[in-house]
């Protein structure tokens, strides 16, 4: 009780020390020029005691400046030393902005000066560059922070200084790197513990900050039940696979490719790129479609939106209206169907006088069965039209079934919010009717571009 | 008394997901928001002036409310003083007593989004947008909108980047506080669609002190993305506790006696919009499973 409330006192103090810092930085010129009789009560003012071990101020200054030199040019001084951090990453980054530019930047900095003058502000400014950088995921490079600061300063000694907020400015940089590391995802190993332990002591704030860390992380690395891959591959073919097996939600789902992209130049010169169409259908969809009545019509639905991590990539589905309530046939599971164990058991089983079973009192949403899904590259009606024409050559329904696109232009965009402003509609796809590529197949597709019939606004945006 | 306690006033929050659940500007919204409730602070950005109008003034006497409220007090009173007849929480005691599950909050019509508000990073100064509608068919809840997770230029604020929506508090007659008992149950049980994005379940209970008033408990809910439906089931076992957006050294288990609310934060540090949709939020007993806390709860030695 009693330490906890002297730390929070302290971290009202936190906020001084610096100043009490400067001051006696001051204090040493004012010893020079003017009375020495200044430094006693600066150096009490010294928080942390033990001034003479602590007193990063300025040997050098002592040493070297005139006793003549000017408080406004030592300032000009101090300013231009706080810019050269910032400075050392600019000009490190101006060959190029990798990995060996960052640590030859900590390495000159730590060349620089024995004292390790300013590494706070200068750890500050590495926290901030290392995404530009692009070493923000690095474990080795937040380690070679970490060792900037200097070794077995900041322990507490006595009891006093282990009660007390010992070094709290430091204590907080060393803790924002770590709250850098918890961000990227990045989990510490021993080299930290035994670099904080070094630097702050067995109990200090970083010091539990790590434990923290170890402690949530890998309780909580595997619990996505949808992993995504650290790593996602760049080629769009394989995105788009990684993609539909996520969404498919069936391991029997098999994707196939329809068309893989190339670009191609024609006789006339002109440049032709075919985008991908990569489609998944599971063996369950394949039956619902073939039970699918014909004169009823299939929609071809989206974009909509899948983020895979940070990337964002869109598909298409194949769907049917929900089939309205009176036509709906229960179809009795077929018990040959399974050999092993029955798919249907109808047992009477009379529990308890109020069983009120284990289901959900909630109308089912019936939002009408989707057949296939698919990726491409270009949303256009053409490309897909394309692949229901590959979809034709497994579920030979499609070619009699009347096929509807209800495409947005483009990945979809932010809905406005019903009733507050009217975005301007974006231009329906010209063209209605796009020749069905399977001649004879049944009755011509009907394509229809139902577009504009729907509501104006996009509030279609989620109905799937 | 323990760092941890002190740990619990940090400066910014930490894990961005589970930010404080604010409350947008109801002139920011699309109908069926309103404003925060009387008893929360409402966070001041840095360099805002202080609102020193005294709390009389805040208040708005209109007789057209007054009329209005009257009656639909009388009725919650009504309801309140007839349920006990029948039994606990206007069910017979039979059923009451084996109730296996129980639909918390559905979706079936408009008026159901009046019990949820919606609120974005706006209000912190930051960019993203977060809307509430019905979906498709009206018998869904979509929460759509974009995130944006450049904090705002205040100097001060680190982090930024969230959208929530977190249910209203429940209320009985002359609105006074009710909160939900869900001690029967074990699990909570949801069925969303989401497209792919990480979300972040806050359970808020009610408690005692004024200083535990930010605790939530919360867990993670991944969505797979996709045209179909995610059964989600969640045992209230897993749920630890934070403040403020910090995790928690000493942790407890929730108690599921008195639930004030829940709530959807999103704030994966992605830009980009996002949708969420919610069919159901409902409560279950699973018998399989007996956890009471997936977390360590020993005392640790030595204390921190």
């Amino acid at each position: 009780m009693k330490c906890a409330r002297c730390l929070l006192r302290l971290q009202g103090l936190g906020s001084v020390v610096p100043s009490a810092r400067t001051a006696n930085r001051y204090a040493y010129l004012l010893q020079s020029t003017t009375a020495p009789v200044l430094t006693k009560p600066l150096v009490a003012f010294n928080s942390h005691g033990e001034a003479s071990r602590h007193f990063h101020g300025s040997s050098a200054w002592a040493k070297s400046s005139p006793p003549s030199s000017d408080l406004k040019e030592k300032e000009k001084e101090i300013d231009k030393s706080l810019l050269s951090r910032d400075e050392l990453f600019e000009r490190v980054a101006r060959n190029a902005k990798t990995k060996a530019a960052f640590d030859k930047a900590i390495e000159a900095f730590t060349k620089r000066d024995r004292r390790r003058r300013g590494h706070v502000e200068f750890i500050y400014a590495a926290l901030q560059k290392m995404v530009e950088f692009g070493v923000e995921r690095d474990l080795a490079v937040y380690n070679r922070l970490l060792d900037v600061f200097p070794k077995e300063v900041f322990v507490p000694r006595n009891f006093i200084q282990r009660m007390f907020n010992h070094y709290p400015r430091q204590q907080e940089c060393a803790v924002q790197l770590l709250e850098q590391m918890e961000n990227h995802g990045i989990m510490p190993n021993v080299d930290t513990k035994v670099l904080l332990v070094q630097i702050f002591g067995e109990k200090s704030h970083p010091m539990r900050k790590y434990q923290r860390l170890m402690y949530w992380f890998p309780r909580f690395k595997h619990v996505n039940p949808f992993p995504v891959p650290r790593l996602l591959p760049s080629d769009p073919v394989d995105l788009a696979r990684l993609g539909l097996t996520r969404i498919a939600n069936d391991l029997d789902a098999k994707v196939t490719v329809y068309q893989m992209p190339y670009t191609d130049i024609t006789e006339t010169g002109e440049e032709i790129t075919l985008p991908h169409i990569v489609g998944t259908q599971s063996p369950d969809q394949v039956e619902l479609l073939a039970k699918h009545d014909p004169s009823r019509p299939v929609f071809v639905e989206g974009p909509f939106p899948l983020w895979l991590r940070n990337v964002c990539v869109h598909y298409y589905v194949l769907r049917a209206d929900p089939l309205p309530p009176g036509e709906k046939v229960e179809e009795p599971y077929d018990p040959e169907r399974s050999l092993y164990y029955p798919l249907e058991l109808s047992l009477e089983l009379e529990r308890d006088m109020g069983d009120l079973g284990d289901d959900f009192d909630v109308e089912d949403l019936d939002e009408g069965p989707v057949f296939a899904m698919c990726m491409t590259g270009q949303g256009d009606q053409a490309t897909l039209n394309q692949w229901i024409s590959g979809l034709q050559e497994a579920n030979a329904v499609l070619g009699r079934v009347p096929t509807l696109f209800r495409l947005d232009a483009g990945p979809r965009e932010l809905q406005s919010p019903a009733g507050e402003s009217h975005r301007p509609h974006p231009p329906p796809e010209t063209d209605p009717c796009v020749p069905g590529d399977e001649g004879g197949a049944g009755p011509a597709r009907q394509e229809v571009d139902v577009t504009l019939e729907e509501e104006p606004q996009h509030s279609r945006g989620v109905k799937q | 008394m323990s760092l941890s306690r002190i740990a619990r006033h940090p400066r910014a929050g930490l894990l961005g997901c589970i930010h404080q659940q604010l409350f947008l500007n109801p002139s920011s919204l699309p109908g069926g928001a309103d404003t925060r409730p009387m008893s929360r602070v409402p966070y001041r950005r840095p360099g805002e002036p202080k609102d020193n109008r005294p709390p009389w003034k805040k208040i708005k006497f209109d007789f057209a409310k007054g009329v209005e409220g009257v009656g639909r007090q009388m009725m919650l009173l009504k309801k309140e003083l007839l349920d006990p007849l029948v039994g606990p929480e206007g069910k017979p005691m039979l059923e009451h007593m084996l109730e296996q599950n129980r639909v918390v909050w559905e979706f079936r019509g408009p008026e159901c989004l009046e019990q949820w508000s919606v609120s974005s990073d706006r209000e912190i100064g930051g960019q993203s947008e977060a809307y509430l509608k019905l979906g498709r068919n009206d018998n869904t809840c979509l929460l759509y909108g974009s995130l944006n997770a450049a904090p705002p230029r205040d100097g001060e604020t680190r982090y930024s980047g969230y959208c929530t929506l977190r249910s209203k508090q429940r209320l009985c007659s002359f609105d006074r506080k009710t909160h939900f008992d869900w001690t029967s149950f074990n699990t909570l049980h949801l069925r969303v669609r989401g497209d792919g994005r990480p979300w972040m379940i806050n359970l808020a209970p009610e408690n005692y002190f004024s200083h535990q008033k930010d605790d939530i408990y919360s867990y993670f809910l991944y969505t797979r993305g996709g045209p179909y439906w995610q059964d989600v089931k969640i045992p209230f076992s897993k749920f630890f506790l934070g403040h403020r957006g910090r995790i928690q050294d000493d942790q407890h288990h929730l108690w599921l006696d008195k639930i004030n609310t829940i709530g959807f934060t999103l704030g994966d540090k992605v830009d980009g919009p996002f949708q969420l949709e919610i069919d159901f939020i409902g409560v279950c007993k699973d018998y399989a499973h007996t956890e009471e806390f997936a977390y360590e709860k020993y005392k640790r030695n030595p204390e921190v």
